[in-house]
């Protein structure tokens, strides 16, 4: 591990931040499973493409907005609290700099991924069964799930961390991503289906496995959420190696 | 733990001998560590540094001064490669501060008091810094005990005074025992006895060779710690002597500095 990506896991260690946003996240992951597992008709969860759904449409949102909220402070964070001056003082080479946050934002990112739709099948189950519903989902689909979530959320936090350097005002940065993920991403899909699904919420969800007429192929999701990554990585680069710190 | 002002401050500097010779700079010809020339900066249609040059000798503390405004701070952010000139160079042993390969071997900076996580612990904050410069963790509680911040280093930064920021920002530039210190008012928050004790260490840095660059405007305070003196204003360099020539026994440094930055006309 080179010396700028082992600071940047430090960094990530050393404070309360990233852990207190996965616990927030554990926190809204169980309350919206719950209700929805609870709070569902349950002609609407009836099979088993209905409880994954719930899954997916709970865990893999949920991971891949908290992974665009670790992804931006990580670099918002920086310019808030004027960490930006030592760090680039101890690695100049500020290219360095960026591609390691990247890395840390996208290994953090598919943690909360994977935790977010790891925790929302798990406890979406173990809901059902409570209710008295069988569940009736192959273990290959959980795993999907599972490994999906982690790679969007990956791909997520990346997009957060390149937001968060080009805009790097963290409120802007944040309600920016939320709108986007929350608002314009559904108004798309809904408006204009054919562009909509390479949303990369879209994309995330179709990585998850779901299943719905305007999707992309997995394979073609994973490859345009690799590209929407690395054009977030560029933006990075190109808005920190030219920018003057004062 | 409180500093002891008493104790002489144990300063080392990587790659300078004990007599405070250095076997780098001295295949360089004029054997400076920093060299700015004709360094020109602009933000839009303000000039904040205009053509300025001058060198800084191995071995000694030099003043920065200017009024707000003067360039000091742009000068300063341009030679550690966050800003970059618009015209001239400013370079560090013979390079651009981007192209060092171990910039904190060569260089510690504090340019603002608060450049902390306030949630990060002080050590953790040099813990940071040593990983990202490639530096021996065990230094991190050699400088926190040379700043006397050992009690209070898992402490968040947030419950630290502006002394105790202020020591801690030293003991991050300390951290790669460099050749050179850049201290942009290094003074502020800290009281009477601090104050001495800075003065201590940067003299202990300068005779062991090492080479202080302290931006400051406190002028009493700069006429008992520096050897040499630039000031500034207007983004051109006005004065750039040893101390010896712009304070004496006929004026002090601060009737020298307010003559030669009095507002035209006045």
């Amino acid at each position: 591990m080179n010396t700028a990506l082992r600071a940047e896991v430090l960094k990530v260690r050393t404070t309360r931040t990233t852990a207190g946003v996965l616990a927030g996240m554990v926190g809204v992951v169980l309350l919206a499973i719950a209700l929805h597992a609870f709070g569902l008709p349950a002609n609407r969860l009836a099979t088993g493409a209905d409880q994954r759904k719930m899954f997916l449409d709970v865990g893999s949102n949920m991971g891949m907005v908290f992974a665009a909220l670790i992804g931006a402070l990580s670099m918002t964070v920086e310019f808030r609290y004027g960490t930006i001056r030592p760090t680039l003082l101890s690695v100049p080479r500020r290219g360095r700099v960026i591609v390691a946050k990247a890395w840390s934002a996208l290994v953090v990112g598919s943690v909360a991924g994977m935790v977010a739709a790891g925790l929302a099948s798990a406890a979406g189950t173990a809901f059902l069964r409570l209710r008295g519903m069988s569940v009736d989902i192959p273990a290959g689909q959980y795993v999907q799930l599972v490994l999906g979530g982690a790679a969007a959320g990956a791909a997520w936090a990346t997009l957060g961390f390149g937001v968060g350097a080009v805009v790097r005002s963290q409120v802007p940065a944040v309600v920016g991503l939320f709108v986007w993920i929350l608002f314009v991403e559904n108004v798309l899909i809904a408006g204009v289906p054919s562009v909509g699904k390479y949303s990369p919420g879209a994309l995330g969800r179709a990585l998850a496995g779901q299943q719905v007429d305007a999707v992309a192929s997995w394979p073609a999701a994973l490859l345009a959420l690799v590209t929407v990554a690395g054009a977030a990585v560029c933006a990075a680069l190109a808005a920190t190696t030219t920018r003057d710190f004062t | 733990m409180r500093v002891n002002e008493l104790m002489t401050p144990k300063i080392v500097i990587a790659g300078v001998s004990q007599a405070g010779r250095d076997p780098y700079l001295r295949t360089m010809s004029n054997n400076a560590v920093v060299e700015v020339s004709s360094l020109t900066k602009r933000y839009d249609d303000v000039v904040a540094v205009d053509n300025i040059s001058f060198t800084l000798a191995p071995g000694t503390v030099t003043g920065f001064l200017g009024p707000n405004g003067a360039g000091k701070t742009t000068t300063l952010r341009v030679l550690l490669g966050l800003a970059d000139a618009d015209a001239g160079t400013a370079l560090v042993g013979g390079r651009r501060y981007r192209e060092l390969d171990e910039p904190a071997r060569w260089v510690g900076a504090v340019l603002e008091s608060n450049d902390f996580h306030p949630g990060r612990s002080g050590r953790d904050h040099l813990r940071v810094l040593s990983a990202a410069s490639g530096v021996a963790e065990v230094r991190v509680d050699e400088v926190l005990d040379l700043v006397g911040l050992v009690d209070a280093c898992r402490r968040a930064v947030k419950t630290y005074s502006l002394g105790m920021r202020q020591r801690l920002g030293l003991a991050a530039a300390l951290l790669g025992e460099p050749r050179l210190l850049v201290l942009d008012e290094p003074t502020n928050g800290l009281d009477p006895s601090g104050t001495h004790w800075l003065r201590r260490v940067l003299r202990a840095f300068a005779e062991a060779g090492g080479t202080v660059l302290v931006s400051s405007h406190q002028l009493a305070e700069i006429a008992q710690s520096v050897d040499h003196v630039i000031i500034i204003d207007r983004g051109r360099v006005l004065a750039d002597a040893p101390l010896v020539e712009l304070a004496g026994s006929d004026r002090t440094l601060e009737q020298t500095y307010l003559a030669l930055t009095a507002p035209v006309g006045s």
